[in-house]
């Protein structure tokens, strides 16, 4: 024997003719492996009845289940089944670790020897081996810092609740009157939003609720700033908010984080009334932007969105306007036909006063009808001459403005409509190319065109071209 | 809508400035569709297009002449509403 107490008799030294059990508790010393469980003593456990028990006792603490860790990756191994098995080590410990082939597919990080990395799971027991082990559910390198983890495990919390559930979005109004605008009083984003509604839609009201948009007190001030807007009434008529913009300009991760507020991301999904949330640029995810009812890209997006377009708008009330002037001057035409129709037949059957009378008042609202209608047309000229000239001047976005125009030339086109024309018995004669032949002059002898009539069309080719100049 | 064979009553400039956008373009596009169902006395076919007329007149000044309204929020001390400031929409930077 040596003297390394690991290998020391548990004899006292002081009485070595003792028996060699001695040590135990007397009343076990002469029973040997008579383990009988009704007999008082300590509770002899198996291996696995122990490795439960430390077992139970990790899985109950409640620090142990939910585990943030940062160490250097050790060995590495896949198994054939697609668990990744590695040890996390500082320089004191090392900690094993299991990913399961679900979790590893989901996290877009391989781990690799050598690596610092941040991992998140729960202490377990391996009982076949007797090894406590930690069971990853998350992994970043280090330095990446942790918030991109802390955003993924609150998204999943927040979005396990059904507070990003698609049936909670509302639709946003079609015609706001007043929209709540809580962005940062400094900087561009409250400029370049209220540039977006003057625009496109100025003839809504905003009402602006400053807020910080950065730092730690800024959930606070976002918080207040809801508070405000949803409890705002109109003095006048006590109407609320139609809807609410929130807003925030690029950043890093760390400069968005309010936005990733749990608070302000309940705030934003119990609003009172729809919300669009525009926060950086489009790469940036914030989880306020999942809780919103409409998510733009950019706060600039989020004002686009808002509001109807004022070019939509003019077009489909010049269509509205070009729809009633046929019509009144259809209706007059054919009114004005009949008068005259009966103006003749009265002259020859010498009219009585009665009927004189009654031509007298049709003639008169007749007149009426066509002066407004005149005057309307000089008036609407050169109010949409007016609107032309603005809307060049404040559309400085070229998408915009393409988008726009061609808005407009559709509705002037269906507005035009000229196949009512047709209906008339008027056809419209084109070259293969499209454009239209106003002029014998311009076509030769067999040239194919297309015909177009109210109903159908026709494939011609030209055979003599008749050269009559106006 | 008033009744088909109705001669809605003409609108006064009252009636119209008390008109959002939306109410009179709803209202405009009504006059257009009774219009063209067509089967009115002359003296409804005239009425509805003077009104018509006036909705567009309406529409199209506020579609032009519109300018953006901000106001910002002060939240007053002691519980009492937050009172509302105009700002200038020109210098908003």
């Amino acid at each position: 024997m040596s003297d390394d107490p690991r290998f020391s008799d548990p004899r006292p030294p002081s009485d070595p003719d003792r028996p060699w059990n001695a040590w135990l508790p007397p009343d076990r010393a002469d029973q040997g492996a008579d383990r009988s469980a009704a007999l008082p003593g300590p509770h002899i456990r198996s291996v696995g009845e122990l490795t439960r028990l430390v077992r139970d006792r990790l899985r109950a603490a409640p620090d142990l289940r939910d585990v943030w860790v940062e160490g250097e990756i050790g060995q590495v191994s896949v198994s054939a089944a697609g668990h990744a098995y590695l040890t996390l080590k500082d320089a004191g410990a090392q900690l094993r670790c299991v990913i399961f082939r679900d979790e590893r597919a989901r996290i877009p990080f391989e781990p690799q020897t050598g690596l610092k990395v941040v991992v998140h799971g729960r202490i377990d027991v391996f009982e076949q081996q007797g090894a406590y082990q930690l069971y990853v559910d998350a992994l970043q390198p280090s330095g990446f810092g942790d918030l991109a983890l802390r955003l993924e495990a609150m998204k999943a919390k927040l979005a396990a609740e059904g507070l990003f559930e698609s049936v909670r979005k509302r639709p946003l109004p079609e015609w706001p009157r007043t929209i709540g605008l809580a962005t940062s009083e400094t900087g561009a984003v409250f400029h370049d939003i209220v540039q977006v509604l003057r625009r496109r839609w100025p003839l809504v009201r905003v009402v602006f609720a400053p807020c910080l948009v950065q730092g730690d007190t800024a959930p606070a001030t976002i918080l207040g700033a809801l508070r405000s807007l949803a409890r705002w009434t109109d003095p006048a008529d006590g109407r609320a908010l139609d809807l609410l913009i929130l807003a925030r300009g690029g950043g890093s991760l760390e400069d968005l984080w309010p936005f990733n507020d749990e608070r302000v991301v309940r705030a934003v999904a119990a609003f009172p009334r729809p919300v669009v949330v525009g926060v950086g640029h489009e790469s940036d995810v914030t989880l306020v932007e999942f809780a919103a009812d409409v998510r733009a890209a950019t706060p600039s997006v989020a004002a686009e969105l808002a509001v109807p377009s004022r070019d939509d708008q003019v077009v489909r009330i010049t269509a509205l306007r070009r729809r009633l002037e046929t019509l009144a001057g259809a209706a007059l035409a054919q009114r004005r036909a009949r008068l005259d129709a009966e103006r003749r037949a009265l002259d020859g059957l010498r009219p009585s006063a009665v009927l004189a009378a009654e031509r007298e008042r049709l003639g008169y609202l007749l007149d009426r009808a066509t002066e407004a209608l005149t005057g309307r047309i000089a008036a609407d000229r050169a109010l949409l001459e007016r609107l032309h000239t603005r809307s060049a001047m404040t559309i400085t976005v070229g998408l915009q403005r393409a988008r726009s125009s061609a808005a407009a030339a559709r509705g002037g086109l269906n507005a035009l409509s000229p196949f009512a024309t047709l209906e008339r018995g008027y056809a419209i004669v084109r070259r293969p190319d499209g454009s239209v032949v106003r002029a014998a002059a311009t076509a030769a002898v067999g040239d194919p065109l297309d015909v177009r009539l109210a109903v159908g069309g026709l494939d011609v080719r030209v055979e003599r071209v008749r050269d009559s100049r106006p | 809508m008033t009744e088909p064979q109705d001669v809605p009553p003409p609108l006064t400039e009252a009636d119209l400035a008390a008109m959002p956008f939306d109410v009179a373009l709803a209202e405009y596009q009504a006059v257009v569709s009774r219009l063209e169902t067509g089967g009115l006395p002359l003296e409804a076919s005239i009425a509805l297009y003077e009104r018509g007329v006036a909705l567009d007149g309406h529409c199209s000044r506020l579609l032009a002449d519109a300018e953006l309204r901000v106001q910002r929020l002060v939240e007053a001390s002691g519980g009492a509403s937050p009172r509302l400031v105009d700002l200038d929409p020109g210098d908003s930077a």
